[in-house]
């Protein structure tokens, strides 16, 4: 209904694709502590990590909704990659709608075909959801930024050559500080980063970082310094978009390995999927799983027409139903398989927290929540 | 060069596939229809030759009832320049022989100096069609090719065989077939899929064509398939008992299936 040709043939050669390196792929390499760059680089040389960015800049002209076809496509195949929601998703919309034409020039072609990626660095460990706590700063010196603060639970530093980092300058005339956004190399003086060991099978690592007094052309600062909340949120809604898409695709591709189980698995004289306790569980996570796909088809749609506001409602209902989606299909994934569910070789256990992450990442279920319950319901702010 | 694709759009070899009970042909309406596996790997070989040899041009030939038109797109996506679709209601039934006919008329009229196609269909698998259009153009056929080399006018071959391969040249106005050993077929870009919904796709009916109806579908077929069953469930395999000469009982029966 809400998907042109153009889409669902965009899904179908993306599923093509991460058909060809599949699930095995995808796995050997995170439990190694490997990373899936050929998937990446190809996808990235194919135009779908750059779907959503203009064709000056090498993209495809398509929106946050095609971009979010692709995640969820490679994630349904067994590939689900971080890195999408982060780099192209957030960082390269931020720059697109909020940078100079030279900060596009410079960065959107690389980010496009994926062969630049930057993290994004917003939790620091004193101002988890409490965007108002950050105390990363930037002070002038000349034309330069200096820049100093922590930074916590930041995905994919090490394979990033640059992070956009939320951190806050001093207004000149208030006093105030007030949010703006920084591309920071990687690789730039005063940058230090560690890992974060999470139970997470994924790989992309999760890791601490430390700004120590990093000096930053004047350029680095991303649009305008006024503008920093509008630019926040310009990217936390494809983000929430994005982290919805990645994680329909996970239940998608458990739903998958379930049903096929249920088909063939026999006990008794029929196949275990023939037994009600079996199917129904399936077929409510499958119900829930398109509710989510739907909502999330709504605040993508939203989003590229240009209704940031409504497509922020949209996109965190979207983002919270699919953690809870996420998470109910993979435990009746792992259900229907019995003791397998929980063997390396089905690799469903790993999975468990991968969807349970869904309701702590990017935004938490209880945020999410509240913001429901005080935007949408009109209910008094509780916290 | 002019180069022509023939691609067909076949029901997808990867589900369970069925012939219909009222006059046993190919049930495509209830099947996932996809490209012929096969003519991918012949569009991917005329990319090549185009990205190789500057001025030339690609275009996809499909005969086949209105859905077709998706497998054109998908096509379409992976870069040629345009299509023709032969479509016409009388087509339905029609037989190798007749779409022959009715494929030969659609490429005098494209005159192109480079046919190629995929050496068989997922759901026929007769390997014929190419040498019966050789025939009717009066063009040399080059079949199951593993490797094909383009110089000016001259074309190569590697024939793939079961024994090993052969060395056949002819010069061009000819017709290729490829297995799916001569490359890998790329995956359509974003950008392709955009832009195959502007390509032009010329539609041509057995009027145009110059064929009269009674020459395809059920009227023009030579061939009818008189009934059809299927296939038996699998026998149990071969047991080989290990009493001290179950290693060479092993490679026997490897060599009798010619594994190795």
């Amino acid at each position: 209904m809400l998907e042109g040709e153009e889409r669902q043939a965009l899904r179908k050669a993306v599923r093509q694709l991460a058909g060809k390196y599949g699930r095995e792929y995808f796995m050997s390499r995170a439990r190694a502590g490997g990373k899936t760059t050929e998937l990446w680089r190809e996808a990235g040389q194919l135009g779908y990590l750059g779907v959503h960015i203009p064709e000056e800049y090498g993209g495809g002209g398509g929106g946050i909704g095609d971009l979010a076809a692709v995640c969820e496509e490679l994630a349904t195949a067994g590939s689900p990659l971080a890195m999408i929601v982060v780099s192209p998703a957030i960082c390269a919309t931020v720059i697109h709608r909020f940078g100079t034409d030279e900060q596009k020039g410079k960065w959107l072609p690389g980010l496009t075909d994926g062969s630049l990626i930057f993290s994004f660095a917003i939790t620091e460990p004193d101002a988890g959801s409490n965007s108002h706590r950050l105390t990363t700063t930037a002070r002038r010196d000349g034309d330069d930024w200096v820049l100093n603060g922590r930074k916590t639970y930041i995905t994919g530093v090490d394979e990033a050559h640059a992070v956009l980092v939320v951190g806050r300058t001093e207004d000149a005339r208030t006093g105030k500080l007030k949010p703006a956004l920084f591309v920071v190399p990687t690789t730039a003086p005063g940058i230090a980063y560690t890992r974060i060991e999470t139970d997470l099978i994924a790989p992309e690592k999760q890791f601490a970082l430390f700004i120590d007094e990093v000096r930053l052309p004047g350029e680095a600062l991303v649009g305008d310094e006024d503008a920093g909340l509008m630019q926040l949120f310009a990217g936390l809604n494809p983000e929430r978009i994005m982290a919805a898409a990645f994680a329909t695709g996970m239940a998608r591709y458990a739903l998958g390995r379930a049903i096929e189980y249920a088909k063939t698995r026999q006990v008794w004289d029929v196949p275990i999927g023939g037994h009600q306790a079996i199917s129904h569980p399936l077929a409510i996570a499958h119900i829930n799983v398109e509710l989510v796909r739907l909502m999330t088809q709504k605040a993508a749609h939203l989003y590229d027409h240009g209704e940031d506001y409504e497509a922020g409602e949209a996109a965190n209902m979207a983002k919270y139903a699919a953690g809870e989606a996420a998470v109910a299909a993979i435990d009746a994934a792992i259900q229907t398989h019995g003791g397998n569910g929980l063997s390396t070789e089905y690799g469903l256990a790993a999975m468990l927290a991968a969807a349970r992450l869904i309701r702590i990442a990017p935004v938490s279920r209880e945020m999410i929540l509240n913001f429901v319950a005080q935007n949408t319901l009109g209910l008094p702010r509780s916290y | 060069m002019k180069i022509v694709v023939l691609v067909k759009q076949v029901p997808d070899s990867g589900a369970e596939r069925n012939l219909r009970a009222e006059d046993n042909t190919v049930d495509r309406a209830s099947a996932n229809n996809v490209i012929n596996e096969m003519d991918e790997y012949a569009l991917e070989e005329a990319l090549r030759i185009q990205e190789a040899h500057g001025g030339s041009t690609v275009t996809v030939l499909t005969m086949g009832p209105e859905r077709a038109t998706e497998s054109i797109r998908k096509a379409l996506s992976m870069g040629p320049d345009g299509a023709v679709h032969v479509l016409d209601d009388a087509l339905s039934g029609t037989d190798a022989l007749g779409t022959s006919k009715v494929l030969a008329a659609a490429l005098k009229r494209l005159e192109p100096d480079l046919v190629l196609c995929g050496a068989e269909s997922t759901d026929a698998r007769g390997q014929v069609l190419p040498h019966m259009l050789a025939e009717r153009l009066g063009v040399a056929a080059l079949t199951g090719a593993r490797k094909l080399t383009v110089d000016g006018s001259q074309l190569t071959i590697e024939r793939q065989t079961e024994e090993g391969y052969e060395v056949v040249t002819a010069a061009t106005p000819a017709i290729v077939s490829v297995w799916d050993t001569i490359n890998e077929p790329r995956y359509p870009s974003f950008k392709g899929i955009m832009a195959a919904k502007k390509k032009p796709v010329e539609t041509l009916t057995l009027a145009d064509l110059g064929v009269s109806a009674d020459e395809a579908g059920w009227a023009g077929a030579l061939t009818t398939v008189a009934s059809h069953a299927k296939r038996p469930p699998r026998s149990a395999g071969v047991k080989v008992t290990d009493d001290g000469e179950g290693g060479t009982k092993l490679v026997e029966f490897l060599v009798s299936e010619k594994f190795v």
